[in-house]
């Protein structure tokens, strides 16, 4: 299964490498959507600064539907869904090797936004270590949703209209915590209260990517 | 107490409202069902 | 199948036909039943006053919204998935209470705001238990949303299944994130929403007479609407059954199309040119790897 995993998110970031269009496209976006948010804040530096974490984590989750759509769509060229389905591969190790290519795509995006962030909305980051687990595990648990749902929904027409309204109401708890955790890690923030956000973070992803391990074979082996 | 009638009429009339609708929905879909089986059995007939 | 243009709609009993009408006459009259005590009968509470008169309906329908119809969707979704018990018999008794519930849920949230706005002076308020209705509200859309889109009955019942069991597993991790939200947050006014009624006497009868109502509600329109979808399902299947065969009598010798599928994307030629070398090397990749 490891392995399996492992040739899957070669493969889709190998695809990534040559094609970039996440880099190319998906980051930009997130710039633009911070750009944004700063516009509708208004110049008043103080609320900007404190409702950076959340706007951070909104636009990681506006840019975690667009990299969870590239992958799928990766597959639909040509039947090579048929063809990875025939290839042998281990469904879980699919799921994992999946789950692992958006989520490095989604660290490459996090730490864009995050030095985004700091630079335009001026906050100070007092306890770093914080700042850096909830991204990784915030990815992990994105990944891991968005692997599951675009799966879901590969092959259908309305995918990119349906896909953020089933995704996003998912990822709440991990907008949620994303952003208590980063709150925490601010100057104005205590770091010991993020803490159990973290806790809800792992459990989040340790559920997520169970049910992805055990249920993606089913989910795939559709008409 | 006008929050009260509100309350009640809200959520009573949209209760009423869907089940009206469940009951058309299926008295309509019941007739086509059956207009469906007619005319197939006439079909098989000829 | 039978034959051409036939369709097969399994008949509902007489005793059924008695049952649901049972359980819908009593249903009315519970509703009524509980409006009168409710409203007139009932005595108001010293704290909340007359507001307290919603508590009979309030509780009820969320009750039933949250675990009646959701929790027999989740269940029914599981059983449809689990081998042994695969039967679309769940996949529509799961869209039913889908549907329902969220009918329901629309009516937890409005009631609830119509009780919020004299007591907390707000029509929303983001407390943890009208936050995480709200989520699953849109949860059980996008369930709803998902079955929209047309496809074969099994493979709509899958996807719809994983839908609901992923929805399903979210639930408490968003109720527990919600409720932190809310109270761990420093310097966060704690919005009580329990301000709890002295219940005592009639008012405990017609909060229970409110709940037996609108379960009775439920199971009369569950069963009505997962009538509804068995009728739904055999009319498409007539119409899927006739396009073949006129596809069939054009010449189309692979009659077996279904629409449902976007292999071919909208982009611009070139750029599917260098996707498809993109992925080609990926899938060198791959053969190098599974030798």
């Amino acid at each position: 299964m490891w392995r399996d995993g492992l040739l899957v998110a070669e493969k889709d970031l190998r695809i990534e490498a040559r094609s970039r269009v996440a880099l190319s496209q998906v980051v930009p976006f997130g710039v633009v959507a911070l750009i944004l948010f700063a516009f509708a804040l208004g110049p008043d530096r103080t609320q900007m600064a404190r409702g950076a974490p959340g706007l951070f984590w909104v636009a990681v989750l506006f840019c975690a539907v667009l990299a969870v759509q590239r992958s799928v769509s990766v597959e639909s060229a040509d039947g090579a869904r048929d063809g990875l389905r025939l290839s042998g591969l281990d469904p879980a190790g699919m799921f994992l090797g999946k789950t692992a290519a958006v989520g490095v795509e989604l660290l490459v995006l996090e730490a864009v936004l995050a030095v985004g962030v700091v630079l335009l909305y001026g906050v100070h980051i007092v306890t770093p270590w914080l700042i850096v687990v909830s991204c990784l595990l915030g990815a992990v648990g994105l990944a891991a949703t968005g692997t599951l749902y675009g799966a879901l929904s590969a092959g259908l027409r309305v995918r990119e209209t349906l896909l953020p309204f089933l995704l996003l109401p998912i990822a709440v708890p991990v907008l949620l915590a994303g952003t208590r955790i980063w709150q925490a890690a601010l100057a104005s923030g205590v770091a010991s209260d993020g803490t159990p956000w973290l806790r809800l973070l792992v459990v989040f992803d340790a559920v997520y990517l169970a049910l992805g391990v055990v249920v993606f074979g089913p989910l795939v082996e559709s008409a | 107490m006008r929050y009260v009638d509100a309350g009640y009429s809200f959520v009573l009339g949209i209760l009423f409202l869907y089940g009206a609708h469940l009951l058309w929905r299926r008295k309509r879909l019941t007739r086509d069902v059956e207009r469906v089986a007619a005319a197939s059995a006439r079909e098989e007939g000829e | 199948m039978s034959a051409p243009g036939s369709i097969v709609v399994p008949a509902v009993s007489e005793r059924a036909r008695r049952l649901e009408r049972a359980i819908g006459i009593a249903a009315l009259l519970g509703i009524v039943a509980t409006v009168c005590l409710g409203l007139w009968v009932t005595p108001a509470d010293q704290v909340q006053g007359d507001l307290v008169r919603l508590v009979y309906l309030h509780p009820g329908v969320a009750w039933v919204a949250l675990y009646l119809a959701f929790g027999l969707a989740a269940v029914s979704s599981l059983l449809y998935l689990w081998p042994r018990t695969r039967s679309l018999f769940w996949d529509r008794l799961a869209a039913a209470a889908v549907e329902v519930g969220v009918v329901f849920n629309a009516c937890t949230l409005i009631s609830g705001s119509i009780w919020g706005r004299p007591t907390w002076g707000v029509w929303w308020a983001w407390d943890a238990r009208l936050t995480s209705t709200a989520v699953l509200l849109v949860l059980f859309l996008g369930y709803l949303a998902l079955r929209r889109v047309p496809a074969e009955p099994e493979v709509r019942a899958k996807r719809s299944a994983f839908v609901a069991l992923f929805a399903a597993v979210d639930v408490p991790i968003v109720h527990f994130s919600v409720l932190w939200w809310r109270t761990l947050h420093q310097g966060a006014t704690v919005l009580n929403p329990d301000l709890s009624p002295t219940i005592h006497g009639s008012m405990a009868w017609t909060l229970l007479l409110g709940f037996v109502s609108l379960t009775l509600v439920f199971v009369w329109m569950l069963l009505v609407r997962y009538r509804i979808g068995v009728l739904e399902d055999a009319l498409a299947g007539r119409e899927l059954d006739a396009a073949l065969r006129e596809r069939r009598a054009e010449g189309d010798p692979d009659g077996a199309d279904t629409p449902a599928d976007d292999q071919r994307t909208l982009a611009p030629l070139d750029q599917r040119e260098g996707e498809r070398v993109a992925v080609e090397a990926g899938s060198a990749v791959l053969r190098e790897g599974a030798r």
